[in-house]
């Protein structure tokens, strides 16, 4: 089977003179759920960021279904970038905007540029959002302002919006740091039923190991920019959890 | 060891920063002082002077002003009602104009930073000109009348929204911004459907709020020949009429006030 | 899977069908808003009866007269300079006297701090009085009662930047936390020793960044209070305007520009600091 994302020797290097990622290699294939844990500031967002070039990477190849995304024209991005749902630890809705709009937001990649600003969308995109608004269960709340829904309906929103990109792989940017144990729960498992349902790829960035072992296929620990493991979750030992989070030196950790 | 040296300089520290900070505040009062007595001095001002105008000035607002002559309401509305328009028109027109030219001025909606430093500069020299002299200077090409009092509104009203609207632009969200950006939505699509949603509450509130101000403004702008009630007052002071005067001042507060009312009705209701 | 929901999600599970048709009702205040004033924007446009013709003509004119003012004349800067810093200083000192009495007054208008509430009233009244009056209306009542000249602007300033002030300042002090006015008073000080040791402190940044606001705007008010012969540099405008000498016209207006620009950053910088 073909992967259905590539990373090739990605470096991040911000202007500051900032290491944010130092060569990054690994392939995500059709139908995995990988999550991707460190510390916070290891450098997951950038990581995953730079895979729909919301960040523009430094040295090395990103391929989207064997297209090189870092050599993409401003239009080719754009394109890509349709096929691939992003979901934000904010949220990231417009407040002001009804949950039906925000989840039609989803659609102004495929909807042309006057039609979509002034937020007109087909009747077919409409029922769509309302299906996929059903599935998430807040299709009672499709006319309410996204500012009057509680954390986890955002969320919901926010999953939501990627879903109706009807995209190939799913980003989610630390998904429930923003949210209550209960909702937390709940959002994991709607975007995992969901990826499994629809055959969605996934790449989760977490820092709860506990919730990263319980959904991931797959675990990617990364720490100060650089991977240090890549494997199934049963291989993921507490030492290696260790060198992870705490960024020991080996020494320390052979004490233990 | 290192740690412990810093504390003690720390600490020595504080006493020279309260020391300092003592020295700084009297620096202040001293200069206020100083500037307040020059500025007296500048301007050959006399307590004395003032306390015996006080006799003049109560004598003026009491005998003179007092009572407002209520029959010359009829030919002052007129003029009140065209200080409105003004001001509304200035304020439509001028937001329309801002509009554009704030997403030009924005850090973050900019296309083009040497657009951005151009019009913050535009917008800058008409802004720190008043309106009043605007006017003045406009009165010289388009004569006396309410063309030249609208222009003049228009004009303060781009130089005020525009670097109030580009400074709203430049506190939204980028995080929904990205969001949009990931959908793979276009420039515009991102500004219509992600920025201008979060730009309205401030769009509204700071219009309303030139709208107070456009209206203060054209009160007085018929007083270099820009029409409205400006102009009867400055013609009922070179006439004497000093009771018409009082009248048409008691037109701007009635119109001053209730612009207020409303607006904060407004505000409140939307925001 | 997805039985587990978020305990809210039972609330909404049963409202009513209703609630997907009812749209937000402050959508339709905001489309009202926005039909009643583009359909007044077309009628005060109609009965402002502006003349099209004029106002193309004028434009040509205008940008003729842009580039006849060109080069600005620095001639008569001898006259100029020494307006200008009239001006200057007719702002300072009716700022300083408006902040002087307004720390009285402020503290007669606010309620939490007023001896009885009809005295609040009655200075608040007074106050709105004074702010709505425009600055160079109360110009044009001082120059009739105490004749030409710096003064009636400096009074003009005064009046107008005080009523202002009133208004601020005691908004201030009663946005102020009751504990710490009860505690003094609790201890058996008095009106005035509550003033200076309570609410003094509390409030004096937002004073003093008021005063720099108010200073700002007085410094541009101050430029215009020539116009009708209160003093300063914008009475040189007027007589350049009026003889038609518009490359010192220019200069003038380049010096206000500069007088209140430099004021715009000098108040920013201080801002940032406070």
């Amino acid at each position: 089977m073909n992967p259905i994302l590539q990373i090739e020797n990605l470096d991040k290097v911000y202007p500051d003179g900032t290491v944010a990622l130092s060569n990054i290699n690994f392939s995500v294939y059709p139908g995995e759920f990988v999550v991707v844990i460190g510390p916070s500031g290891a450098g997951k967002s950038t990581l995953l960021r730079c895979m729909n070039r919301l960040i523009e990477p430094t040295n090395g190849n990103v391929i989207f279904k064997d297209k090189k995304i870092n050599q993409a024209s401003a239009r080719q991005v754009k394109q890509i970038r349709r096929e691939i749902g992003m979901v934000f630890q904010n949220f990231n809705l417009i407040d002001r905007l009804t949950v039906l709009n925000n989840v039609l937001h989803g659609r102004l990649g495929y909807t042309n540029t006057i039609k979509g600003s002034l937020g007109i969308f087909s009747k077919k995109d409409i029922a769509e959002a309302e299906e996929i608004l059903d599935r998430v269960g807040l299709k009672k709340q499709k006319y309410k302002r996204a500012d009057e829904l509680s954390g986890g309906q955002m969320q919901r929103v926010g999953i939501s919006r990627a879903l109706a990109q009807r995209p190939r792989l799913i980003l989610a940017d630390e998904p429930i740091a923003s949210l209550d144990p209960a909702s937390s729960k709940n959002i994991m498992d709607h975007i995992y039923n969901i990826c499994t349902e629809d055959k969605i790829t996934a790449i989760v960035n977490l820092h709860q190991v506990e919730v990263a072992i319980k959904y991931a296929t797959r675990i990617i620990g990364i720490q100060n920019g650089e991977v240090i493991f890549d494997g199934q979750p049963s291989q993921l030992t507490d030492r290696i959890i260790d060198e992870i989070y705490h960024n020991r030196k080996p020494p320390l950790v052979h004490a233990q | 060891m290192l740690n412990k040296w810093k504390r003690v300089i720390a600490l020595e520290g504080t006493k020279d920063i309260r020391r300092h900070k003592r020295l700084q505040t009297m620096l202040i009062i001293l200069l206020v002082i100083g500037l307040t007595v020059w500025s007296a001095i500048g301007t050959d001002f006399s307590v004395y002077e003032v306390f015996s105008g006080v006799g003049l000035i109560s004598n003026f607002l009491f005998l003179d002003l007092l009572p407002p002559d209520v029959t010359t309401s009829g030919s002052l509305l007129g003029a009140i009602l065209e200080t409105l328009y003004m001001g509304f028109v200035g304020m439509v027109v001028g937001a329309l104009i801002a509009l554009i030219l704030s997403f030009l001025a924005a850090g973050t909606t900019t296309p083009h930073p040497i657009i951005q430093v151009v019009v913050r500069a535009f917008t800058s020299i008409i802004r720190n000109i008043p309106g009043l002299i605007w006017a003045l200077i406009l009165v010289a090409s388009y004569g006396i009348g309410v063309t030249v009092g609208t222009l003049s509104l228009i004009l303060g009203s781009v130089g005020f929204l525009t670097r109030v609207f580009a400074d709203t632009l430049e506190e939204i969200d980028t995080g929904k911004i990205e969001a949009l950006n990931a959908t793979g939505s276009s420039y515009l699509q991102v500004l219509a459907q992600g920025v201008f949603p979060q730009f309205i509450p401030g769009f509204v509130a700071w219009s309303l709020y030139n709208l107070e101000l456009n209206i203060r403004a054209s009160t007085i702008i018929g007083m270099v020949g820009g029409g409205g009630i400006g102009f009867a007052i400055q013609k009922g002071i070179k006439l004497f009429q000093y009771k018409e005067v009082s009248m048409a001042i008691i037109l701007v507060l009635v119109l001053i006030l209730s612009t207020e009312f409303l607006t904060s009705k407004i505000r409140e209701r939307i925001i | 899977m997805s039985e587990l929901e978020n305990p809210n999600e039972n609330i909404y599970s049963l409202t009513k069908d209703e609630e997907e048709i009812l749209k937000p009702k402050k959508d339709f205040f905001i489309k009202g808003v926005l039909i009643f004033g583009g359909l007044f924007f077309l009628f005060s446009l109609y009965e402002l009866n502006i003349d099209y013709a004029n106002l193309l003509e004028g434009t040509g004119a205008f940008f003729a007269m842009l580039i006849d003012m060109f080069p600005p004349n620095i001639s008569e800067w001898a006259y100029v300079l020494p307006a200008a810093i009239e001006s200057l200083q007719v702002a300072i000192l009716g700022t300083v006297i408006a902040v002087v009495i307004s720390l009285v007054l402020a503290f007669l208008a606010a309620e939490n701090l007023a001896p009885s509430l009809w005295v609040s009233r009655i200075v608040k009244g007074f106050a709105t009085l004074m702010r709505v009056i425009p600055t160079i209306i109360w110009a044009l009542i001082f120059i009739v009662a105490v004749g030409l000249g710096p003064l009636p602007g400096v009074l003009a300033i005064a009046v107008h930047s005080l009523g202002m002030l009133i208004k601020v300042f005691a908004q201030s002090v009663e946005e102020m936390d009751e504990g710490k006015i009860e505690a003094l008073k609790a201890s058996g000080a008095g009106w005035i020793q509550i003033i200076a040791q309570a609410v003094i402190p509390t409030v004096l940044t937002a004073l003093m960044s008021w005063t720099i606001l108010r200073l700002e705007i007085d410094i541009g008010e101050s430029t215009i209070l020539g116009l009708v012969g209160a003093g300063g540099i914008g009475w040189e405008l007027m007589r350049a305007m009026r003889s038609y000498d518009f490359n010192s016209a220019l200069f003038i207006t380049m010096v206000i520009f500069i007088m209140i620009f430099s004021v715009e950053m000098l108040s920013n910088r201080l801002k940032l600091k406070v």
